[in-house]
C-alpha cells in the first residue's frame, strides 16, 4: 500500500476507534480522593486531649477552628450510649447500678468489651448490614411471594458480627462464598447477599428480567462495597464520576453467570448421605402409592406446562426443547427460570383438583401419610447464588440501558480509572463456575484496594455517630459529600486493614475516644463556628431506630424473648416478643410499627435511614395494641418492685424506663398526674369502661391504682427521653 | 365509626400558653411560625413551602382506572377501524410484542356509538354518557404513551414513573414540594377499590423521600388510619391527661435543647395526632352529606355506589386541604379486559361513570374545581386487535388520559393516536410529560423539585418530562 493510504487509515482507524482510556477522564476526576491510594499519615502530635489518635486527630481540627471539645458525658449517659449504639436495647439498672459503682480506671473500657461480646451486638449490627443488602423475606412485585429460606442470610449476618468475622472474609463470602468455599455451608448462605433482588418469579420476558437482576446486583455491589452510584452509568458515562458506561457493564460481567439457588440442603455432605438414604427407603415402600397419586393429577400437570410452555417466547422453547446438555449458557439459565413451572409441585395441583380425582386423591395421600415415621422430614433448605456452568453468557454494553440492545461485548473488569485491563479470572477446577466473582471478590478486599476499607470504617462511624466522616456513606462520588476529616478517614481505614480488617478493633478504638465519650450539650460558642458540629465538638443527639424503640418497650415492660436467630416470626396473629430482627419482613407489606418509624424500603439498599417525626408514630405508640401491651407490661414490673407506694413507684419506673432516679419536680409532676388522673380513671370505671390492668395484681393495689399506673408507664414510654440517646 | 374520640380541645394557643418552659423561639415554631431549623435536620417535615411559581391548582385527584381502559371505545373513536374490521394489522403498522401475543389477531372496530358533546364538540362513546355532560370541561390527551407491557410495571409507572419500584409517588413529591395544607390530616391519601392495588404500596411509596410524604391508604371499614382510636381501655378525658403528661415529660426533656428542632417536633406530632384523631373520622363521615349530595355520586344505586362513595370521599378531603387523593376504579386490574369488552368495560364505565360526573359537578357547584386538578387514566389502553375473539390486550403506545379543573383549559382535545388507534403519532405525550405538567399546575417546576439521593440530584421525571403546554395556555 502507498504510504500516504497506510497514513490515512491509520487516522481513519484512530477516529473511528474510541478515545484512550487515559483521555476519558478529567484531570479533576484522575485527582479525585477516593482513587489515590490510601495513606496512613502519622498522628498529630501535641494535642493534649487523650491518648487515643482518633482525638489527636479530631482534636486538631477542633483547635484550628478555636473550638474547645465538650466534657465527657456523665456516667448514665454515657452507659445509655453504650448499651444502644452496640445492642440496641437499655441497660439494666443493675447494669447502671454496677457501672456506677466501679470506680476503676478501665470501667468504662470493660463494659465496652462485655457488650462487643453479648449476642445483643451481632443483632443490633447485623441489622445495619441489612439494610445494605436490601434484605427481605419475599420478591417483591405483584406476588411478593415468600423466601423461605432468606432468614439464614440474617442469622449468618449475626453470627458474622458476634464472631468478629474479618470484613474482607465477610465481603469475599458474601460475593463468591460458592466459589471460594465450597464445602462450607456457611460460605454458600452468604451469597444471598445477591440473592436479595426484587424479583417477579412468574415474568413471561425472562431476558428483561435477567437483566433487571443483573441491574439490581450491580448498583448494589457498587453503592454496598465502593461506595459509588454505579447506576448513573447504566446508560451512558456517569457524569461527575469516573465511571464510564463500559465500567457498569464490566462490573455486571462478574455475574454473568449467577442463578438463584434457593433449594440447596443445610447439611453437611455425611448428614446429607444419611438423609438421602433414609428417604430412598421410604421412597421405594411408596413408589407405588405415589405413583398413583402423581397419575391422578397429571391432567391437570400436562394442562399447565403446555399452557404455560405456549405462552413463552420461542428463544425460551426452544431452550426447553433441548436436551441439557446441548443448551447454551443462556439457554440453561433460561430454562433453569422455567423449571418452576415445566415441574409444577404436586401440591399445588392437588389443590385444585375437584369430584371423584379429589376423593381419589385424598384416599392416596391418607395411605401415603401411613409411612410417614419412615420419611426423614423437611430438607433443611439454604437460600444463595450459584452458577449453573462454567462457560460464560456473553456481556455487552447495552444501549441507554436497554436489555435487548446490546452494543459491544465486554470482558469483566473493574473501574477503568483504576485499572483498564480487563480482570485476571482464574476459573475453578471443578469446572462448575467461571471464577469471575472470585476474583471481584479479591480485588474487592486487596489491602491495595483504596475504596473497600475507607467506606466501610466510615459506616462503622457513621452508625456510631449517627453521621459518617464522609456524611453519604453510600456516596463517596463528587456529587456525595467530602470528608469532614480526610486524614482520620484514611488513618482509620488503614488501621482496619492493619487489625486484620476487625470491626470489633474500629468499635472499641471509636467508643473509647474522647471524642466518642463527649457531652451532647448544646454550646453556643462552639455552634457559632461550627453549627452542624461537623467537626465534632459534641455528641449529636439521636432517635433511636425502629428496631430500638420496639425492642427496648419490650425490655423496659419485662416481656423481651432473648433467643436467638432461627426461622422468623410473623407477626400476624398480633404481637411477638422476640427482637424486632427476627420479625418476618415481607417487602409489599412491612410491620406497622417499624414502617412508621422509617424502617427502610427493602427494595434498595439503604445506607443511612431517615428519622422522621409523625403524628402516625404517635398514634402507633399511643393507641396501638402492642403499646398498652408493653405499658402492661412495664407497670407490672413496677408494681412487683415498688408495691402500692406512689413514690416509690415514680422512682422505679424512672430507673426502668430512662436509667435514672427522678429529680425533685420530676416527682411533683408524677404525683399530680396521679391525683388528677386516678379520679378520671374511676370515673370511666364507674361508668362500667373496660381498664387496663398488669397481669398479677396484688390484692394492696385497686384496679383503678393500677390503671393509672399503666398510663404513667404508657406516658413514659411515649416521651422523648425514651427514644432518644444523648 | 366506634370508638373515635370525642376530644375536647381547647385551642393550640392555650394549650401553648399554659405549658411552661417553652422558649418563644419553640412557641413560634409550635405555632406554626418559622424556625431556623438546625441544618440537617428537619424541622416540621410537612410545614407548607411556597411553591416555585404561582399555582393554578391546589390539589389533585387522580381517578386512576386500574387494569388499562380502552382508548378507541371511550373517547378516541377510530371509524378506520370499521373498514378494516376483521383483517389483519396491516403492515405498515409494524409487529408490536403485546403483553399475550395478539399482535397478529384481526382488528376489532368498537361497538359504541359516538357522539360530539358541549360546545366543544369533544367525542365521548355511549359508555360515559354522565361524563360526557362535563365535556366541555374536559382536556382529553390522546396521544399517551408509556414504557412497561404489564400491570404491576405500567401502574407503578404511571405513579412513580418508573417501572421499577423504589421510586417516590407523584403524591410524595407533591407533599415534599409543598407540604401540606391541613395538619390534621395525611397530605397524601389513597382510595382503593375492592380489591387491592396490583403492585401495592410501592405505588404510593416514598422512595428515597423521607417516609413522611409516603400515601397513607385509607382503610375502607373501621377507622380510616391505623391506630386511629384510642384503646379499647382508655377514654377521651383519660387520654387527653396522659398526652397532658406527654407534653410535660417532653418539655422537661427539651429544657437546655432549645436548638433541637426535633425535640419541639416531637413535642408537637402528639397534638397533631390528637387533633388527627377527631379530623379524620369526621373528613371520612360520609353521613354529614346531604341525599342530594349523595345521589349526584350515584351512593343510592348498587351499582355505583362503591366508587361514588370514593369520589365523594376525595371531594371532603380536597375541600379540606389534603393535596393528593388516588381514588381507584377497579383496583386490582378490574378494567383488564383481555376477553369480553362489552361484558367488562359495560361493568366498570356504568360503575364510574355518574360517580366521576358527580364529582366534576360537585367540585364545580363548590367552587372548588377552579382549584383541584381532576385526572382520568389508567396505566395503558387498549390494542385496536382483539383477543379471544371479543377482548383486546394492552397497549403502551398510544392511549388517553384527561384533565380537568385546577386550571386545564377545557373542552380540548390533545394529540392524536395512528388511524387506528395503536400508536400516538401527533404530539406523542409520555408519562413523564403528564407528571410534568400536573406539578407544574400545582406550581412547582419538575426540573427543580429535587432531592439528594445517593449522589443524584433525583427529581420526579427522572431523564424526562416536557410540559404540555396546551392543557393549560
Amino acid at each position: 500500500m502507498h504510504r500516504a493510504f497506510v497514513v490515512l487509515a491509520a487516522a481513519a482507524i484512530l477516529a473511528l476507534a474510541a478515545p484512550p482510556a487515559a483521555d476519558r477522564f478529567r484531570a479533576a476526576q484522575r485527582r479525585y480522593w477516593v482513587f489515590q491510594p490510601v495513606v496512613k499519615s502519622a498522628v498529630p502530635a501535641g494535642a493534649a486531649w487523650g491518648t487515643n489518635p482518633i482525638d489527636a486527630f479530631a482534636g486538631a481540627k477542633l483547635a484550628e477552628k478555636g473550638i474547645k471539645p465538650s466534657a465527657e458525658a456523665d456516667k448514665v449517659t454515657l452507659l445509655r450510649r453504650v448499651y444502644f449504639d452496640l445492642t440496641g436495647l437499655p441497660p439494666e439498672p443493675r447494669d447502671v447500678d454496677a457501672f456506677l459503682a466501679d470506680q476503676s480506671a478501665t470501667a468504662y473500657e470493660s463494659v465496652v468489651d462485655r457488650l462487643l461480646a453479648s449476642p445483643g451486638y451481632g443483632e443490633r449490627w447485623a441489622r445495619h448490614w441489612l439494610d445494605l443488602a436490601r434484605y427481605a423475606e419475599s420478591d417483591g412485585f405483584r406476588a411478593d411471594d415468600i423466601r423461605a429460606n432468606a432468614w439464614r442470610y440474617r442469622d449468618y449476618v449475626i453470627r458474622s458480627f458476634n464472631a468478629d468475622k474479618p470484613y474482607n472474609r465477610f465481603v469475599e463470602e458474601q460475593i463468591a462464598g460458592d466459589e471460594m468455599w465450597p464445602a462450607d455451608l456457611e460460605a454458600k448462605v452468604a451469597t444471598a447477599f445477591n440473592r436479595h433482588y426484587p424479583d417477579e418469579y412468574n415474568a413471561q420476558n425472562l431476558r428483561a428480567r435477567r437483566q433487571e437482576i443483573l441491574n439490581d446486583i450491580t448498583d448494589t455491589v457498587g453503592s454496598v462495597f465502593l461506595g459509588l452510584t454505579f447506576e448513573c452509568a447504566r446508560c451512558h458515562d456517569h457524569k461527575f464520576d469516573p465511571i464510564l458506561q463500559a465500567d457498569y457493564y464490566r462490573l455486571q460481567a462478574f455475574f454473568s453467570n449467577i442463578s438463584a439457588d434457593d433449594e440447596f440442603p443445610m447439611l453437611s455432605p455425611e448428614a446429607h448421605a444419611a438423609y438421602q438414604k433414609k428417604l430412598a427407603a421410604w421412597e421405594s415402600k411408596t413408589a407405588d402409592i405415589r405413583a398413583r397419586m402423581s397419575a391422578v393429577v397429571k391432567a391437570a400437570r400436562d394442562r399447565q406446562v403446555k399452557s404455560r410452555y405456549t405462552a413463552y417466547v420461542e428463544e425460551v422453547k426452544k431452550s426447553l426443547d433441548k436436551p441439557a446438555d446441548e443448551r447454551t449458557p443462556m439457554e440453561l439459565w433460561m430454562a433453569d427460570k422455567a423449571k418452576y413451572f415445566m415441574n409444577p409441585a404436586e401440591e399445588t395441583l392437588a389443590a385444585g383438583l375437584k369430584g371423584e380425582a379429589k376423593a381419589t386423591y385424598k384416599r392416596l395421600k391418607a395411605e401415603l401419610d401411613q409411612f410417614r415415621n419412615l420419611h426423614p422430614g423437611p430438607l433443611p433448605k439454604g437460600t444463595g447464588i450459584t452458577e449453573l456452568t462454567g462457560e460464560p453468557i456473553p456481556a455487552h454494553v447495552l444501549s441507554v440501558g436497554v436489555y435487548d440492545k446490546p452494543l459491544e461485548k465486554v470482558e469483566p473488569g473493574f473501574l477503568t480509572i483504576l485499572d483498564p485491563e480487563p480482570a485476571v479470572i482464574v476459573p475453578p477446577a471443578n469446572g462448575k463456575s467461571t471464577g469471575r466473582r472470585t476474583a471481584l471478590a479479591k480485588w474487592l478486599t486487596d489491602p491495595a484496594n483504596p475504596i473497600t476499607a475507607r467506606v466501610m470504617v466510615n459506616r462503622i462511624w457513621h452508625y456510631h455517630f449517627g453521621r459518617g466522616i464522609v456524611g453519604s456513606p453510600s456516596d463517596f462520588g463528587m456529587m456525595g459529600e467530602r470528608p469532614t476529616h480526610p486524614e482520620l478517614l484514611d488513618w482509620l481505614a488503614a488501621e482496619f486493614v492493619q487489625s486484620g480488617w476487625s470491626m470489633k478493633h474500629m468499635h472499641r478504638l471509636i467508643m473509647t475516644s474522647r471524642t466518642y465519650r463527649q457531652s451532647s450539650a448544646h454550646r453556643p460558642d462552639a455552634a457559632e463556628k461550627d453549627p452542624s458540629n461537623r467537626l465534632l465538638w459534641r455528641y449529636e443527639r439521636r432517635r433511636l431506630e425502629a428496631e430500638s424503640i420496639r425492642d427496648t418497650s419490650l425490655a423496659v415492660s419485662g416481656l423481651l424473648d432473648r433467643e436467638l436467630c432461627g426461622p422468623s416470626v410473623r407477626p400476624g396473629a398480633g404481637s411477638h416478643h422476640r427482637r424486632s430482627i427476627y420479625t418476618f419482613l415481607r417487602r409489599n407489606s412491612l410491620y406497622p410499627i417499624l414502617e412508621a418509624f422509617d424502617l427502610p424500603d427493602t427494595h434498595l439498599s439503604c445506607g443511612r435511614r431517615s428519622a422522621t417525626t409523625t403524628a402516625p408514630q404517635a398514634l402507633t405508640y399511643l393507641n396501638s395494641e402492642q403499646g398498652m401491651e408493653w405499658a402492661r407490661g412495664f407497670a407490672g414490673r413496677v408494681l412487683e418492685q415498688a408495691g402500692p407506694d406512689r413514690g416509690k413507684q415514680v422512682e422505679t419506673a424512672y430507673r426502668l424506663a430512662y436509667s435514672r432516679s427522678p429529680g425533685g419536680k420530676e416527682k411533683d409532676i408524677a404525683l399530680s398526674f396521679f391525683a388528677q388522673h386516678e379520679s378520671i380513671v374511676a370515673g370511666r370505671a364507674a361508668a362500667g369502661g373496660k381498664l387496663a390492668a398488669p397481669e398479677n395484681l396484688p390484692a394492696s393495689v385497686s384496679r383503678v391504682e393500677a390503671a393509672a399506673l399503666v398510663d404513667f408507664c404508657h406516658a413514659l414510654m411515649n416521651s422523648s427521653e425514651f427514644v432518644y440517646v444523648n | 365509626m366506634t370508638g373515635a374520640p370525642r376530644n375536647n380541645l381547647r385551642s393550640r394557643r392555650d394549650f401553648l400558653m399554659r405549658s411552661s418552659g417553652l422558649s418563644s423561639l419553640a412557641l413560634s415554631y409550635l405555632m406554626g411560625g418559622t424556625a431556623v431549623a438546625a441544618p440537617g435536620k428537619q424541622a416540621n417535615p410537612l410545614a407548607a413551602k411556597p411553591p416555585h411559581h404561582a399555582p393554578r391548582a391546589k390539589s389533585v385527584i387522580w381517578l386512576f382506572m386500574e387494569g388499562g381502559p380502552s382508548h378507541i371505545d371511550l373517547f378516541d373513536p377510530k371509524p378506520e377501524l370499521e373498514r378494516l374490521a376483521g383483517q389483519p394489522l396491516p403492515a405498515s403498522f409494524g409487529k408490536p410484542v403485546t403483553a399475550m401475543g395478539t399482535a397478529n389477531n384481526t382488528l376489532m372496530p368498537s361497538k359504541r356509538k359516538w357522539k360530539q358533546h358541549g360546545q366543544s364538540g369533544l367525542w365521548v362513546s355511549d359508555w360515559y354518557p354522565n361524563v360526557a355532560r362535563h365535556a366541555d370541561d374536559l382536556t382529553v390527551i390522546r396521544s399517551c404513551w408509556a414504557d412497561g407491557l404489564n400491570h404491576v410495571g405500567s401502574v407503578c409507572q404511571m405513579n412513580t414513573g418508573s417501572i421499577l419500584g423504589g421510586r417516590p409517588s407523584m403524591g410524595a413529591w407533591l407533599t415534599y414540594g409543598l407540604g401540606a395544607a391541613n395538619q390534621d390530616l395525611p397530605a397524601f391519601v389513597v382510595l382503593a377499590d375492592e380489591k387491592p392495588v396490583t403492585g401495592g404500596p410501592k405505588n404510593w411509596s416514598a422512595g428515597f423521600l423521607p417516609a413522611t410524604y409516603q400515601g397513607t391508604l385509607f382503610r375502607r371499614d373501621g377507622p380510616p388510619i391505623l391506630y386511629l382510636d384510642n384503646p379499647d381501655t382508655v377514654g377521651g378525658r383519660q387520654q387527653r391527661s396522659k398526652l397532658d403528661l406527654i407534653a410535660k415529660l417532653n418539655r422537661q426533656f427539651a429544657e437546655g435543647k432549645e436548638e433541637d428542632t426535633d425535640l419541639l417536633a416531637r413535642l408537637n406530632s402528639y397534638e397533631l395526632a390528637y387533633r388527627m384523631q377527631t379530623a379524620a373520622p369526621e373528613a371520612v363521615d360520609l353521613s354529614q352529606e346531604t341525599e342530594a349530595t349523595k345521589k349526584l355520586y350515584g351512593i343510592d344505586e348498587p351499582a355505583t355506589a362503591r366508587y361514588g362513595a370514593n369520589c365523594l370521599l376525595a371531594r371532603r378531603l380536597v375541600e379540606r386541604g389534603v393535596r393528593f387523593v388516588e381514588a381507584y376504579s377497579g383496583s386490582g386490574s378490574q378494567w383488564d379486559s383481555h376477553t369480553d369488552m362489552e361484558g367488562n368495560h359495560g361493568r366498570m364505565c356504568r360503575s364510574s361513570d355518574k360517580p366521576i360526573a358527580g364529582l366534576l359537578a360537585d367540585l364545580k357547584a363548590r367552587g372548588l374545581l377552579d382549584q383541584t386538578l381532576v385526572v382520568w387514566g389508567g396505566e395503558f389502553g387498549r390494542t385496536p386487535f382483539n383477543e379471544a375473539g371479543d377482548g383486546r390486550d394492552h397497549n403502551p403506545w398510544g392511549f388517553t388520559i384527561f384533565m380537568a379543573g385546577g386550571g386545564a383549559r377545557g373542552g380540548r382535545t390533545i394529540g392524536t393516536t395512528d388511524e387506528i388507534g395503536l400508536r400516538a403519532v401527533e404530539r406523542p405525550v409520555h408519562v413523564h410529560d403528564i407528571h410534568a405538567t400536573i406539578l407544574h399546575m400545582l406550581g412547582l417546576n419538575h426540573l427543580n423539585l429535587t432531592f439528594m439521593h445517593n449522589g443524584r440530584a433525583e427529581r420526579p421525571t427522572l431523564v424526562g418530562g416536557k410540559l404540555i403546554e396546551e392543557v393549560y395556555s
